[in-house]
């Protein structure tokens, strides 16, 4: 059985609160503190983000966290190593894994797997490998094997067809992009956010989460009246960015803005 | 879409972008299938190549460099007398008709040397239509020349300072642009790179440079060459070289890669020699990465050859052993880049340079009373700043 699935069954909250960071910035060290202060203040679900040097699907935000990332020598080893430090820090909050397909692939599939479960990852989200190739159907079967959930993004301009049709291999729950373009902080959302989500929670008998673009605990509030999830990187991303290395100030700035978030959407 | 379907060439090709792009792909890959067949768009794409671009092309016999270098006759096709300079008028042109089909009024584009962008710019200027160009700050300064014809042609230049700052980070950005832009904004893709349909487009639209080479050649010689040569940065002008020859089991196909200052991990883009299989921009195909799947970042003295990913469909050709492939240094490149300036009066672009380069070899080892095609893909007006740099750094 899914932890993502029990998760949103065990009734814990109205609108659960997904936070995402990139791993290794400003090093591997300092990820394992900022995971620990955003598990203790909030998170229902954290994301983390694997660098890769070509995040086409994301903002000048995210660029910078990830170069600043890559700056250290990549590797797997410390991806593991940092993600079960997190992992054993507050075993009950389910982990996955925001990266692009190629690291994956590099690395190898199964032993990919392998080793993210192991660490305590139970889900995988990858903005460019769409649901109809043969190797997210690979994926699909041997994240089943392993009781992993592979986690799909539906967007403004996906159609009703395709929607329909990703539903065979989407488990976990949908990852709503509020808005055209890559991640960043946004002021406005499309105007049929709303009737979008909805369309998609009567389609897909899953929970669906919405992020790029939200930083405000407003934005937050709001969205999570119809939404079953709110996703935030880049807000997150920019105190890091913004205060740098593990500070106590950074440890104080990251825990107030996630427990306001997380005290906003319920 | 799955192995031996539509958009994929052996396992290389695919489409493997972020799902926001999915709906227009499948719009462009529609209309383009439409169109292909529709007598009226090609009527009037034949319109533009004749009396814009200036097409058919020439195809040159070169009697100095032939007796220069004493082997091979050699055979130039001329893609740099074309409108802007090189190839890349050929598919500028082709997608700003489709994006005029799908009534889309803004087209962006990428660039390394500056060619596609000033071809992007200049087809904008003609059909009118919004145009912005992304190209790494590293590239606007070493193709300066460009950068400032594609302003004074009315694009707005997006000067991209991630990374590198080449030609990667530049499709990088134009695949961001587009994300947003999606409905009013088609993105005109500078290579045979990119998600399905972008490799087949490109390909098809350059493919008119092998055909005319073919039927130039036949009507001159009564027969095939025994052998044609072109330069593989993405590899749109090989790749429009190469497709009409590839049924011609006789006739040697040969691509040249820029293998840089040598061999070491971003010192080179010589992503066929060097390269594993993965995923960018889109595309499955071979990509120069280290141990962690992270892409290496690409070198070369030109501009347009620095990319650390190459098209599917050679990918494919290079696995089968259709195309062989090689690498030509910076300094092989430069010297390649004054003989033929020097023997034959024609000042080629740094990326030509690569295939000559080859071609030099190639001709040897045919002998005399063979014959040779060279792709000539663009001039090198735009490289004389940074040649003379080079030569000076060399004398040093
Ligand atoms: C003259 C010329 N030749 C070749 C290339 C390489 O592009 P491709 O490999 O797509 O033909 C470029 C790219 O800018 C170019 O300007």
């Amino acid at each position: 059985m899914s932890k993502i699935k029990d998760l949103f069954n065990s009734g814990k909250f109205k609108s659960a609160f997904i936070p995402y960071f990139t791993l290794g910035d400003p090093n591997y060290n300092d990820s394992i503190e900022f995971g620990k202060t955003i598990l203790d203040n909030g998170a229902d679900i954290l994301e983390l983000g694997i660098p890769f040097s070509d995040p086409v699907a994301d903002g000048p935000v995210i660029q910078r966290a990830v170069a600043r990332s890559l700056k250290n020598k990549f590797s797997f080893d410390e991806i593991f190593r940092v993600t079960k430090e997190i992992h054993l820090h507050k075993q009950e909050t389910p982990l996955v894994y925001l990266t692009y397909f190629n690291p994956i692939y590099h690395c190898g599939i199964q032993t990919f797997l392998d080793r993210a479960k192991e660490a305590g990852v139970v889900g995988l989200v990858i903005p460019d490998l769409p649901f109809d190739t043969k190797e997210s159907e690979t994926l699909f079967h041997e994240l089943r094997k392993r009781d992993m959930d592979l986690i799909h993004l539906v967007t403004p301009a996906s159609t009703k067809k395709r929607i329909e049709s990703l539903k065979k291999t989407s488990t976990g729950f949908i990852y709503y992009v509020t808005s055209f373009g890559v991640t960043g902080e946004r002021r406005e959302f499309s105007v049929d956010l709303k009737e979008r989500i909805r369309f998609l929670k009567d389609t897909i008998q899953l929970p669906i989460c919405a992020g790029f673009g939200i930083s405000t605990p407003e934005q937050a509030n709001q969205i999570a009246g119809y939404a079953d999830g709110i996703i935030i990187g880049s807000a997150i991303q920019r105190v890091i960015e913004e205060n740098g290395q593990n500070s106590p100030k950074t440890k104080d700035v990251l825990a107030d803005y996630i427990s306001k978030i997380r005290a906003s959407i319920t | 879409m799955g192995k031996n379907q539509p958009g994929y060439f052996g396992e290389f090709g695919g489409r493997y972008s972020p799902e926001i792009l999915t709906e227009a792909l499948e719009e462009l890959e529609s209309t383009y299938q439409k169109l292909k067949k529709s007598k009226k768009f090609k009527k009037e794409l034949e319109f533009y190549l004749q009396n814009y671009v200036g097409r058919p092309s020439p195809l040159t016999y070169a009697e100095r460099l032939t007796k220069h270098w004493g082997g091979a006759r050699i055979w130039l096709k001329r893609e740099d007398l074309n409108h802007t300079g090189a190839h890349k008028i050929n598919n500028a042109i082709g997608q700003a008709l489709i994006a005029k089909f799908m009534g889309k009024k803004r087209i962006i584009a990428e660039t390394g040397a500056g060619q596609h962008g000033l071809a992007t710019a200049t087809v904008g200027a003609m059909f009118g239509m919004e145009t912005v160009v992304y190209m790494g700050a590293v590239d606007v300064e070493r193709q300066n020349l460009n950068a400032k014809k594609i302003e004074m042609l009315g694009a707005k230049i997006l000067p991209v300072t991630a990374g590198e700052a080449t030609l990667k980070e530049a499709t990088s950005e134009a695949m961001r642009d587009w994300a947003l832009n999606v409905s009013t904004t088609h993105y005109i893709v500078g290579s045979a790179i990119g998600p399905h349909p972008f490799p087949t487009i490109v390909r098809d639209l350059q493919s008119i440079i092998g055909k005319e080479a073919k039927s130039q050649f036949k009507k001159q010689n009564h027969k095939l060459p025994h052998a044609i040569v072109a330069c593989v940065g993405g590899g749109s002008n090989a790749i429009g070289m190469f497709h009409a020859f590839l049924k011609d089991k006789h006739v040697a196909i040969y691509g040249a890669e820029a293998g840089g200052l040598g061999p070491k991990p971003g010192e080179h883009s010589a992503t066929l020699t060097y390269g594993k299989t993965g995923f960018l921009h889109g595309t499955k195909t071979l990509i120069i990465q280290d141990e962690g799947g992270q892409i290496v970042p690409a070198h070369s003295v030109s501009a347009g050859l620095d990319y650390p990913g190459v098209g599917p469909e050679h990918a494919f050709l290079s696995q089968t052993k259709r195309v062989d492939y090689r690498m030509v240094t910076d300094e092989q490149a430069l010297d390649s880049f004054l003989e033929v300036t020097r023997i034959e009066g024609i000042i080629p672009a740094l990326e030509t340079a690569h295939a000559f380069h080859v071609a030099r070899e190639v001709a040897k080892d045919l002998g005399k009373k063979k014959d040779l095609i060279i792709c000539l893909s663009g001039r090198g007006d735009k490289d004389v700043t940074e040649v003379l740099r080079l030569l000076g750094e060399r004398s040093k």
